[in-house]
């Protein structure tokens, strides 16, 4: 948590942790989060593309929380 | 299509953390939290600078700057995309925004937000006074939120309450797609910077750093978009300053102004929202 009387930008090399900490005690997946946080990034910075970011957490998202509604969905993607 | 986006010009900001309160004020914000913050740049605590002082007669090298920090807006935003119930959402007027009824909590939007702009209600929100304060209805504990850009005001053409309350007319807001809007002639006539543009998230917030802009005096709670006299300086077909206008100033008449050096044209007392 950020303390708002001198709350930052996290350096990116201490996001993960401060990430986990974030996630630390959330009744869902904390790996899971971290990771797509991580994926969302490299979506944003091109590295991966929405469709392939849709299909990578699919299975995942199910799972943890029994639907998939994320924009990120690419047309014709089959959700079963 | 409309594209709002805000402009801060650093070098105007005093840090007065008018915007932090007006902010908080207008949208109800929970006691200890912030949806928009104003960092330090420069020493380890608030206000603080870095460098040292003057020594032997020497030059000295404190420096200090302030960094105001809210949601960004992102046109990438990953918040948006890792949030599973599609409670972030970007609208057509590109302001990111969540629904209350659909969030669960995951917190994944925190941690894929680059700029540590969320918040939690891990209680019972707590106002003061208890009934809470502005136009916005509290959040209900187990959600996250953030900055607006104070979309229930933006929906009646008034600005962002942090925009009509930043007494050194730091904050600009408009619509980033037309061309003729102050937002987009100091982006492209002020050298701007966006946070962490590494990161590829594209933020709509840019920041003036460098050169001081004339910024945009407030002469009332209207969004520019819904004034017939554009703004302060209007004297025509193109009514934002440049760099070269602002150096030789214009006659004013009953419907314009003029800025000249740093003198910063009267502008109204603005509310601090609660009933616009």
């Amino acid at each position: 948590m950020s303390d708002p009387q001198q709350p930052r930008l996290t350096p990116i090399d201490e996001w993960e942790d401060e990430a986990e900490a974030m996630l630390d005690d959330v009744e869902y997946d904390t790996d899971l989060g971290v990771q797509m946080a991580r994926d969302a990034i490299r979506v944003s910075n091109g590295e991966l593309t929405d469709a392939e970011f849709h299909e990578k957490y699919h299975e995942a998202v199910l799972e943890e929380f029994g639907e998939d509604q994320r924009p990120t969905k690419p047309e014709g993607f089959d959700d079963d | 299509m409309t594209n709002y986006g805000l402009v801060i010009d650093q070098e105007r900001c005093i840090g007065c953390q008018a915007c932090a309160v007006s902010c908080k004020q207008e949208n109800n914000v929970p006691m200890g939290q912030f949806w928009n913050r104003v960092l330090t740049e420069g020493g380890e605590k608030m206000d603080t600078p870095s460098g040292g002082y003057p020594e032997d007669g020497g030059s000295g090298s404190l420096d200090m700057q302030y960094q105001p920090t809210a949601c960004q807006h992102c046109e990438n935003a990953p918040c948006v995309k890792v949030c599973p119930v599609n409670a972030t959402y970007t609208r057509d007027d590109g302001i990111v925004e969540i629904d209350y009824d659909k969030c669960i909590g995951c917190r994944y939007c925190m941690a894929a937000c680059p700029y540590n702009a969320r918040v939690f209600n891990w209680d019972e929100p707590e106002h003061m006074p208890e009934e809470g304060t502005g136009d916005v209805e509290a959040r209900p504990q187990g959600v996250v939120e953030k900055c607006t850009f104070c979309s229930h005001r933006v929906e009646d053409g008034l600005d962002p309450a942090c925009v009509v309350n930043c007494p050194a007319d730091a904050r600009i807001f408009g619509d980033l797609d037309d061309e003729t809007s102050t937002v987009s002639k100091y982006i492209n006539e002020y050298e701007t910077d966006q946070l962490l543009e590494d990161r590829g998230t594209k933020p709509k917030t840019h920041y003036i750093s460098g050169e001081m802009s004339p910024g945009r005096p407030q002469t009332s709670d209207k969004m520019e978009s819904e004034l017939d006299d554009v703004s302060p300086w209007s004297d025509g077909d193109d009514d934002v300053p440049s760099k070269e206008a602002d150096s030789v100033g214009s006659e004013s008449s009953s419907s314009s102004h003029s800025v000249e050096g740093g003198e910063i044209p009267y502008a109204t007392p603005a509310k601090s929202g609660g009933d616009d």
